[in-house]
């Protein structure tokens, strides 16, 4: 046999091995068997130094075609077994993407403040400070100063929780007590006029205590949201605008809003403010008892008897104040049925908002 | 206050439709809370004849008739009734109807006959006091046509909301006025003169008024030959709507007058009043501590010394403004009447209403203050209706003590004044007609005017309380809106309400969801926790509690989370982390204001999530607990934080510490005790902190200093120490931070070990009461990759000092 001929047989042999190979290790035993160092190609290449010099040109040539031959089936073989194995082991760590995935919950805040927040946040950015009152208050700073008179009926044992006072001082209406848990965030306003000079913009979000039995729609604990203004040249046009701008951020463009009016003992004019039913758009349906209007918080321009007990000239300064319940604007906006839900600490409604 | 439109429209002219009237009062201050249609109840009873009257074969009070009531067939119908007759016409309640009492007419049998409806007297239909027989209609009245039609009942009654401002709305006359100043029509007010005959009034009362501050004014006027029985249809009709239920036709014009003018009336039987000299004393004074009175409702009431009283010389015999005396009530047998017309001081009045909890029409009215103008002429009024319905005759003249009437009020509005706070542009000619059309009037002054109040406005006694009036009709809606313009105001956070919003995002960041609790906590919480105040603190004490549960203020969160707890438990939502933030109280003896104390406290149970596809639920302990809380003081920038093995009578010994912070105890920790959780109802393992907020505050820092990320490798080592029990944690890392040196980069416990109680002697790995910590150091340095040849010796030298400063043994 020519060694031309052997070196044919040698490469047909070797490329079948090639094509019968199934995965890399066999590959691998087939570039062993014929281009390593023991290998039955390299024997040839290696014998090709005993030919003649005739012989040798050619043969040396077709052997290098069919090393060069076997070298670029071996490559392409693995490739191609590569990517099969690849393509296996993909396959084989697919997952079912409908699995539930690993979550670390973080807790929630409370809805009441997310409310709370919301609304700081949105008088922050009308450049309103955050101001803070005791929640067991005097009976001044509760009633006497926010120009409730005497015999004013909030000021009645069934509707104030009063506090044992240990001071032994006698209290201004017999049989209470000078010492309360404050009715609303209002005393706020007189104790910021008591520290502060005008110009004032404060907000102050608190709890509150009435005398009403927990039931769907009330609490005898609550959240107040309290806004007080003093400056120079307030005007009841200004409490009108920036409420108007605070019920569109808390409720959106779609909401309108008006001001009816209304009486407290510490502001004057005073009103209500209804903003139109979310559900039914002011139509009038059950949520709004057919009115078309829901009342979220009451306002006016800062009564002048007040300025008078915290030393403010009334005729150089004027102001407007509000007040707000969180519990029932969160219900409004998240149509929560039960306020006691908000108090009871149930992880299942905690973890909703 | 009920205002029915038909009364309301004989007052001002309404020529509005109601949803455009209530709009307009809803916009102007006088809320309508509800619209009732009346008239509407009376669905099915229609005008029928009488046909046939034959008597009951079986019962001899009953009647069986046939009615005609407009349809092809007669109707069969049993009636007990006997004012009535063949050929008479009768309202007739036809099956399916329903009574304004509540009764709904079916097909029924008597004695045997059957009976398809019911002939009505006034009373069954709520439109007279007649209960003697049926209803006989006129005879031209027009059979099968629904009664409420042909009698002209349909009524629309508004409940209006009347704020406490403004008395005079508690009147027809008063919310005919408001009605007629904001639609801008005129209204009427009635008043009329008796005719007055007999001996003079004066000859048969005298009045005393003791407290001329308490009664400004007390009028009394007699009517004689009254002859008392039920009011005619009109009166009762317009009390019914008005809410009143009709009694006789002497007290009904009392209440019709009332409700008219809102001038609260009484009645007293003149014979019961005690006379001397022929003359019937009143005397208006405060009662003498201890004096009973039965009233009108029945009860004995016993007087405090500073209720207003009216008496005669044997004692009292009214709650003057808030209700009449049993003895001296006008009754069937009265011929004689004291009509008392008065006005009484609003505290006094709210105050006896508030204390016998006696709530009438008259105290509501007096509470909120009755034109002292008003007395004699609703007396006047009262009379002569009283003559018109009962027949007697009014005696001439008004006993009237009245000895200082009110000065009128005179206020100055400026016009520049209004513009200003309102910040709209009314005119000062707006502004007048608005004061004019509320009765008010008015003189030009330089800057605007001077206002004359009349005394029905007891609520207009300042310049803002005219500018309040003239914004409210002129309309809020019209006030453009705009927004403050101060220049100096910036608006921003406190450090302190920042570090109360970094709290709670700590801790939410840690898992935790915040629960807002009641502030009210059981005084039987101190015992069940096993707590202990500080010297001299005592809890704050409510005076009036709702409940024995919530008579205190809370001393602690904890009660609060662990009534969250169990809340969550017994509803199978086992599953707890919460935290709260909020005020706790403690007073002192001889303190008027308790103290607040801001807290942060948090209570976990049960696993983080429920079990998983691939994962446990790892039951939360102590370690979870604290981790949150570590989590929570890094947040804060709190260093030097200790926790300190603690005894506290809630929390199980052994797995509870003290939060120590520079020295100072900020809190504290554990696993709640066993009886705690029995006291609670909650099941444990349930963990527990509580820290003060202010000292946290002071402790933490909101700046972080800049410290330089690592640039070369560290080579990390580790190792076990065997220790005693008693060794901790602590001291170890703190004898290897003391001995590190400068390469020693970190610590980092992995492994706690300890020998299974049960384990046999020969698989015991450690001595009796040691235990193995295995911690992994990493030494690196700034400058260059450490070689183990550098690390080596400085490892060798911190395992020789650890080891002598503890006693620890490296672990093989």
């Amino acid at each position: 046999m020519s060694i031309a001929e052997e070196l044919s047989a040698l490469r047909d042999e070797a490329l079948d091995a090639v094509v019968s190979a199934t995965d890399l290790d066999s590959l691998e035993a087939v570039r062993i068997a014929y281009l390593g160092k023991k290998g039955s190609l390299t024997a040839v290449l290696r014998g090709l130094g005993s030919l003649s010099a005739e012989e040798r040109p050619a043969a040396g040539k077709l052997s290098n075609e069919v090393r060069i031959a076997l070298e670029e089936a071996l490559t392409q073989k693995r490739s191609r077994l590569e990517s099969e194995a690849l393509a296996s082991r993909i396959s084989a760590q697919a997952v079912d993407v409908t699995l539930p995935g690993r979550q670390r919950m973080p807790g929630k805040r409370h809805v009441i403040h997310q409310v709370v927040d919301e609304i700081v946040q949105t008088f922050v950015g009308l450049g309103y400070e955050i101001g803070e009152g005791p929640e067991v208050e005097l009976d001044y700073y509760n009633f006497t100063a926010l120009n409730h008179p005497a015999d004013h009926p909030a000021r009645a044992l069934q509707d104030t929780f009063y506090v044992r006072d240990l001071s032994g001082d006698r209290a201004v209406v017999e049989g209470e007590s000078d010492v309360l848990l404050r009715t609303h965030t209002s005393p706020v306003q007189v104790h910021t006029m008591e520290t502060k000079k005008p110009p004032i913009y404060v907000l102050a979000p608190g709890k509150v205590y009435r005398r009403d039995v927990a039931d769907p729609s009330h609490l005898p604990q609550f959240t107040q949201i309290e806004g007080l203004v003093v400056d120079e040249g307030i005007t009841f046009g200004d409490l009108k605008g920036t409420l108007e701008h605070f019920v569109k951020r808390m409720f959106g463009d779609v909401s309108r809003v008006r001001l009816r009016p209304h009486f407290f003992p510490f502001t004057e004019p005073s009103a209500e403010v209804d903003i139109s039913c979310g559900i039914c758009g002011g139509e009038g349906c059950r949520s709004c008892g057919g009115e078309g209007w829901l009342e979220i918080l009451g306002c006016g321009m800062v009564d002048p008897n007040v300025f008078r007990h915290v030393g403010i000239d009334p005729e150089r300064y004027s102001g407007f104040a509000f007040g707000m319940g969180a519990e029932r604007i969160a219900a409004l906006k998240y149509g929560i049925p039960d306020l006691r839900l908000f108090i009871e600490g149930d992880m299942r409604f905690l973890r909703q908002f | 206050m009920r205002v029915s439109l038909k009364w309301l429209s004989e007052l001002v002219d309404i020529d509005v439709d109601v949803s455009t009237l209530c709009d307009r009062l809803d916009m102007t201050g006088t809320k309508v809370e509800a619209v009732h249609m009346t008239g509407a109840t009376l669905d099915g009873v229609v005008v029928g004849q009488v046909l046939t009257k034959d008597p009951h074969p079986e019962a001899d009070k009953l009647s069986c008739c046939t009615v005609d009531v407009g349809e092809a067939e007669a109707l069969s119908i049993v009636c007990g009734a006997t004012n009535f007759k063949a050929g008479d016409k009768v309202p007739v309640a036809t099956v399916g109807a329903t009574l304004p009492n509540g009764m709904t007419i079916k097909k029924a049998k008597l004695r045997g006959q059957v009976s398809m409806g019911m002939m009505c007297s006034s009373t069954e239909l709520a439109v007279g006091g007649d209960a003697s027989g049926l209803l006989i209609l006129p005879e031209d009245a027009p059979i099968g046509v629904a009664y409420g039609t042909y009698a002209g009942l349909s009524d629309t009654v508004l409940e209006l909301e009347v704020t406490p401002n403004r008395p005079d709305c508690l009147s027809m006359v008063g919310v005919a006025r408001e009605v007629g100043a904001v639609m801008g029509s005129p209204f009427k007010t009635p008043a009329s003169l008796p005719e007055e005959a007999g001996a003079p009034a004066a000859g048969a009362v005298t009045v005393r008024v003791d407290n001329p501050d308490l009664c400004p004014r007390y009028t009394a006027r007699v009517m004689r030959g009254v002859k008392v029985g039920p009011s005619p249809d009109w009166l009762v009709q317009r009390i019914t709507a008005a809410g009143a239920r009709p009694i006789n036709n002497v007290v009904d014009v009392t209440n019709y007058i009332l409700f008219e003018l809102g001038q609260p009336l009484h009645a007293f039987d003149l014979d019961k009043i005690a006379a001397s000299g022929g003359k019937a004393e009143i005397i208006v004074r405060t009662a003498i501590e201890g004096e009973e009175l039965k009233t009108l409702d029945g009860q004995v009431r016993r007087l405090a010394a500073d209720t207003l009283v009216i008496a005669d010389t044997r004692g009292p015999v009214a709650l003057a403004g808030v209700m009449g005396g049993e003895d001296s009530e006008v009754s069937d047998q009265t011929v004689d009447v004291l009509l008392e017309s008065a006005c009484f001081d609003t505290s006094t009045t709210s105050r006896t209403s508030r204390r016998l909890g006696l709530i009438s029409e008259a105290s509501l009215r007096f509470e909120r203050g009755v034109d002292p103008e008003l007395a004699a002429r609703a007396s006047d009024r009262a009379a002569q209706l009283l003559a018109e319905v009962s027949g007697g005759t009014v005696a001439p003249g008004i006993v009237d003590v009245y000895p200082a009437a009110p000065e009128p009020c005179v206020l100055r509005l400026r016009g520049e004044r209004l513009r200003a706070i309102i910040g709209a542009p009314i005119t000062d000619d707006e502004a007048a007609s608005i004061l004019v059309s509320l009765g008010l009037t008015l003189e030009p002054a330089e800057d605007g005017f001077d206002v004359t109040v009349p005394t029905f406005r007891p609520d207009l006694v300042r310049e803002i309380d005219l500018i309040e009036e003239v914004v409210r009709v002129w309309g809020m809606e019209r006030v453009p809106s705009t927004f403050p313009g101060g220049r100096e105001r910036v608006g921003a956070l406190t450090a302190g309400q920042q570090r109360d919003l970094s709290i709670g995002v700590a801790l939410r960041a840690a898992g935790l969801n915040e629960h807002i609790g009641y502030a009210f906590a059981d005084p039987r919480d101190m015992e069940r926790l096993g707590w202990e105040l500080g010297p001299d603190e005592v809890p704050v004490e409510l005076i009036n509690p709702m409940s024995e549960e919530q008579a205190v203020m809370r001393w602690t969160l904890a009660a609060g989370l662990l009534r969250a707890v169990s809340y969550n438990q017994r509803r199978g939502a086992g599953d707890v982390h919460i935290y709260e933030l909020g005020n706790v109280f403690v007073t002192a003896p001889g303190r008027k204001q308790p103290k607040q104390r801001l807290m942060v406290g948090g209570v976990l149970a049960g696993a983080w999530e429920r079990p998983s596809w691939d994962q446990d639920a790892r039951p939360l302990d102590f370690f979870d607990g604290k981790g949150a809380v570590e989590t929570l003081l890094t947040e804060l920038g709190v260093d030097r934080v200790k926790f300190r093995t603690s005894e506290r009578a809630w929390l199980q010994a052994g797995r509870s510490a003290d939060v120590i912070v520079r020295g100072d105890v900020v809190g504290w920790i554990g696993e709640v005790a066993p009886q705690v959780l029995d006291a609670y109802g909650a099941t444990g393992p349930v963990t527990m902190f509580e820290l003060g907020v202010a000292p946290l505050g002071k402790a933490g820092t909101r700046t972080r200093a800049y410290s330089e990320v690592p640039r070369y490798p560290s080579v990390n080592l580790d190792i076990a120490l065997v220790v005693d029990e008693e060794v901790t944690s602590e001291q170890l890392v703190h004898a290897m931070t003391s001995a590190g040196g400068k390469l020693l980069d970190g610590i980092r416990l992995f492994d706690v070990y300890r020998d299974p109680q049960d384990a046999p002697a020969g698989e015991r790995r450690l001595p009796e009461g040691k235990k193995s910590l295995a911690f992994s150091l990493s030494y690196r340095s700034n400058e260059q990759t450490l070689s183990d040849e550098v690390v080596r010796p400085v490892h060798e030298k911190l395992l020789a000092k650890v080891c002598r400063a503890t006693g620890a043994e490296v672990r093989g």
